[in-house]
């Protein structure tokens, strides 16, 4: 599109931080609004009915676009949302037509809108779009055609007042376009426990979505305890109450019926509004393929696909749990381990005396045994966190669907491994880079048709991405057959830059590899697509937290292929949990040989060393509480030792408690002093409070640094 | 589940609601001028560039670090990342205290592409600054004053409040 | 201290209402949620003794919940302002005969915020929580 063709060089914009921040929410609601416009269109292009949900979107996006910039002065996206709003309400009260015209205006109105939060800072280039806002509002205006609509009473119906009082005007009119169609209209009530009624409330809309649409929801207090919650939904169907009642399998919900399907509203009316967006809508067409009913045969139900039952039973096997739950999970199995170190010691002491070291024994299979279910509870856990590449893959087609008309650009997209898992926080964490390397082989890599063809080309390009799991690994690779990177221009980037010296050799890797080099890959104009300057290094840098790598393939003329290779878990490591002054510090288990319980008077000293007599072994001991500066227990209290060892060398690390084991994160430090000796990072353990966690090799080092010296 | 749901992150939006709020007010096109977030700190008003803030969060629990000079309190989590709150009180030279109702952290852009926490006793507002009405000074860590009304603000270098020694 | 619960779905509209409430001649204590269903899972954690919410919300409507809050027994003497941007005059009217004690259009003055907050929380009994 023409926006893309005007990009402008950084340095003539003065952006503030606030502008920044505007332009971020409001590029958010815009893409949210692209999305759904080009949901729209697909609709119509199929011949669908378009689906008043979609509309009541838009309408929302354009209200909250219209609220931020009334909020941050901006006035001509101000102005041009405000007329966008007031027709896109007009759509969704029925009394617009949704016609070719309007569907076009609203489309390049959002085009407009990135046009002008491009040039935010750029007086000059605000100014000079003030005439196309101007005209776009007198096109938008002249787009809209009124339509007649005539009041229907609800006085007929079979419904609280209280029910009615709280639909919007929104509403109010959908359920007047499914009364004037003839629709059934049906009182779901469903009760719930208050602190999970979102879970089984989206399992039931989405059910009912099925067979028809939801109206409203009103949530009314439970009945017969304080911790229910009553959800009253309208709805419209085509299936009458009694066929809806035998459909769900749904506890505690009742189906009746307001108003009985009526004959179909006479078809002079029908006509007028025919391709208006008040058209009743079936959401979802039935599994098997049958067109939805049209308002002719409304009334002949067919019989329920058995396939449908499926649909829907496959529905309520499956529970949304927030991740935060399987992180208090793993924290409860996290307790259960330092409750089993504790038992593990009770099964020492048994054994130590002989008047209960049979009982000891028996004791300690018992040990032996749950330790060994503990395990596979944890695995298991941790198994429950790890989901399939699947949604990632659908926001991506999402992006290249949008994108490749904004681009002009005809390109398909091919994904396998949809099926590949991997913990839910890495998937969180890849969205970003992922997206970043496909737009890049959008804007970038796949050429035009015409250059294409000219090329020999298939005119059509195409996007590959690839997923699977390699050993204790998932690759996943972007392959695009695009003209590939042009060697000379990176070098020449990278020389201006700094990176490399004109007269530098580099293999030819080393040269692609220069694309993950600082500032080399960030483009000098900010286009809307690849936007915001945000270069390979990033990717890189992204990745590099969790454990991964990125690697670049490309054959001139032929394509680029971008790998990133991520460990399945490795985000999520083994932490020994101590606490020394009541503050908790974290040691990776990799770097524990064993813990020990010790009486102060087992600690023997040597100058000013202490030694522990570890299995005949002299053990070099280091309080926490003197390496930090910390006030631990006093000295002659019962405390705690941590073997620490990393290659050939080993100290005993005094500590006041043991907290256990837990599952961490390990993240850098940022901040006027980021390195700080003896401390690695810090973790998060879901109490606010970060939890730092112990650079070993450093303490190991300056421990025995030390006794060398002493 | 008796425990009261913590407030969503304020973020960034607080300064922008503010500096929106100016904006309307004063409706005046501000591109030419310099911006400034203002804060209180001993009863006196600091600022830093507006463009160097990256957010403005409330007090929250703060890890201590050992081995860190007395200015820096230690790091906070801020989203999944870990970041150092410098007390700014300590670090002026003022008389430290502790943290009340109205003390935010703001999350600055260092130089090198990290951030760091600076603790404020309030954040008051964005101050719009012609450059020809700043006036020079000396201090350690201010680089220049501005006047405001009958007060002065201290607008402080943030790379030199962020060269902290940690040799200790 | 007196507690205040926020629905709003815009993060700035949110950060506008709890600056304007920071500046309360007496402290209060703000819940900020998103969304209707959140607000409806906080609702019986905590007394609240004022709701700000917004109408055009994606889960339940701001109407919705003001039905809920005014057609409990244990919620019906919250007093409740609707904050929403200039909408039609059918959902204000609504909104008040649904029992709103207030509404406010965005953008709003932040001292009459604090005004109506002011008037509604000393009417409201002050809770003895936390």
């Amino acid at each position: 599109m023409a926006a893309r063709k005007k990009t402008r060089t950084r340095k003539a914009r003065v952006v503030s931080k606030a502008d920044k921040e505007f332009i971020s929410e409001a590029e958010e609601i815009l893409e949210r609004m692209r999305l759904d416009l080009a949901d729209l269109s697909d609709q119509r292009a199929a011949g669908e009915e378009v689906d008043p949900e979609l509309v009541n979107r838009l309408f929302r996006s354009a209200h909250s676009l219209k609220g931020l910039a009334n909020l941050f002065g901006f006035d001509p996206v101000q102005n041009l949302a405000h007329h966008l709003e007031d027709v896109l309400d007009g759509l969704r009260l029925g009394r617009v037509l949704l016609s070719v015209a309007v569907v076009d205006v609203v489309d390049r109105t959002a085009s407009l809108f990135a046009k002008l939060l491009s040039a935010v800072g750029d007086t000059a280039a605000i100014e000079a779009m003030s005439e196309a806002v101007q005209a776009l509002i007198a096109e938008i205006e002249l787009a809209k055609q009124p339509v007649e609509t005539q009041a229907e009473e609800f006085a007929t119906l079979d419904i609280e007042a209280s029910l009615l009082r709280a639909l919007t005007e929104y509403e109010e009119h959908r359920l007047r376009e499914n009364l004037r169609r003839g629709r059934n209209i049906l009182l779901v009530d469903a009760t719930f426990e208050i602190i999970s009624f979102e879970e089984g409330l989206s399992e039931l809309t989405t059910a009912i979505r099925e067979i028809g649409e939801v109206l409203s929801t009103l949530p009314a207090p439970g009945e017969s305890s304080k911790a229910q919650i009553c959800f009253s939904l309208l709805v419209a169907s085509d299936l009458t109450s009694t066929e809806v009642d035998a459909r769900f399998e749904f506890p505690d919900t009742t189906v009746r019926s307001v108003a009985a399907a009526r004959n179909p509203a006479p078809a002079a009316a029908g006509k007028s509004v025919s391709t208006s967006v008040s058209e009743p809508i079936a959401t979802v067409d039935p599994p098997d393929g049958a067109a939805p009913a049209t308002s002719n045969d409304a009334p002949q139900i067919q019989p329920p696909d058995p396939r449908e039952f499926e649909s829907l039973k496959s529905i309520s096997d499956t529970v949304r749990v927030d991740i935060r739950k399987l992180d208090e999970l793993m924290n409860l199995v996290g307790e259960l381990v330092i409750q089993r170190s504790a038992l593990g010691d009770l099964v020492s002491r048994l054994h130590g005396d002989p008047a209960t070291a049979r009982i000891g024994s028996d004791f300690g299979k018992v040990h032996k045994a749950l330790d060994g279910k503990l395990r596979e509870l944890q695995s298991a856990v941790l198994e429950v966190r790890m989901v399939p590449l699947r949604q990632v893959f659908e926001k991506v087609s999402r992006v290249v669907r949008r994108l490749r008309v904004e681009l002009e650009k005809d390109v398909r997209l091919e994904l396998c491994g949809a099926d590949t898992e991997l913990d839910k926080l890495i998937v969180e964490e890849l969205i970003d880079p992922l997206m970043h390397i496909v737009r890049n082989a959008l804007d970038h890599g796949i050429e035009s048709p015409n250059e294409r063809s000219e090329k020999g080309k298939d005119p059509q390009g195409c996007i590959k991405i690839d997923a699977f799991q390699r050993g204790n690994h998932v690759v996943i690779a972007v392959s695009d057959d695009g003209r590939g990177i042009d060697r000379e221009r990176l070098r020449a980037k990278a020389e201006a830059k700094g990176v490399i010296e004109p007269g530098d050799v580099l293999t030819d890797q080393e040269n692609l590899d220069l694309i993950f080099a600082p500032g080399v890959s960030t483009r000098d104009e900010v286009t809307e697509i690849s936007g915001r300057g945000v270069g390979m290094d990033v990717v890189r840098h992204n990745l590099a937290p969790l454990g991964g790598v990125v690697e670049v393939d490309s054959e001139p003329g032929q394509g680029t292929t971008i790998s990133m290779t991520l460990p399945i878990t490795l985000a999520i490591i083994r932490s020994v949990l101590v606490a020394v002054a009541d503050q908790r510090f974290a040691i990776p288990l990799n770097t524990v040989q064993e813990t020990l319980s010790i009486d102060p008077e087992q600690i023997q000293r040597s100058e000013d060393r202490e030694i522990l007599n570890h299995r005949g072994d002299a053990l070099l001991l280091l309080r926490l509480s003197d390496a930090f500066g910390l006030a631990g227990l006093s000295r002659d209290e019962k405390s705690f030792v941590v073997v620490l060892g990393m290659g050939d060398s080993r100290i005993g690390l005094i500590v006041d408690r043991l907290e256990g084991q837990q599952d961490t994160v390990i993240k850098p430090i940022q901040g006027p002093i980021p390195t700080i000796r003896g401390i690695a990072g810090a973790t998060e353990l879901g109490d606010q409070y970060p939890v730092l966690v112990l650079d070993v090799s450093a303490l190991l080092d300056d421990a025995l640094h030390r006794k060398e010296a002493a | 589940m008796s425990e009261a749901p913590t407030p969503n992150e304020t973020g960034g939006w607080e300064t922008l609601a503010r500096e929106a709020a100016c904006r309307l007010e004063s409706g005046g096109d501000l591109s030419e001028l310099q911006q400034f977030l203002t804060f209180r700190l001993d009863g006196a008003f600091y600022a830093v560039p507006v463009e160097r803030v990256r957010e403005i969060v409330r007090i929250r629990p703060i890890t201590p670090v050992p081995r860190l000079p007395a200015e820096v309190l230690g790091v906070i989590s801020l989203r999944g990342e870990i970041v150092e709150v410098v007390d700014l009180r300590r670090r002026l030279g003022l008389e430290p205290t502790e943290p009340a109702r109205r003390s935010r952290i703001i999350v600055v852009h260092g130089g090198d592409g990290s951030i760091a926490g600076l603790l404020v006793d309030g954040v008051t507002e964005v101050l719009s600054v012609d450059e020809s009405d700043l006036r020079a000074a000396s201090g350690d860590a201010v680089e220049s004053l501005c006047v405001r009304g009958d007060e002065f603000v201290s607008l402080l270098d943030l790379n030199r409040v962020l060269e902290i020694d940690g040799n200790q | 201290m007196q507690r205040i619960l926020i629905v709003e779905d815009s993060a700035t509209m949110r950060a506008l209402l709890v600056s304007a409430l920071d500046e309360m001649p007496t402290p209060v204590k703000i819940t900020e949620t998103e969304s209707g269903f959140e607000a409806l899972r906080v609702l019986p954690r905590q007394r609240f003794d004022l709701i700000l919410t917004d109408i055009n919300m994606a889960d339940i409507n701001g109407l919705e919940l003001v039905s809920f809050v005014k057609s409990n027994e244990t919620y019906r003497s919250i007093p409740l302002v609707i904050v929403s941007t200039e909408g039609s005059d059918r959902d204000r009217d609504k909104g008040l005969s649904l029992g709103a004690d207030a509404y406010l259009v965005k953008p709003f003055d932040p001292e009459e915020l604090r005004q109506i907050a002011q008037d509604l929380l000393s009417r409201a009994p002050r809770s003895n929580e936390g």
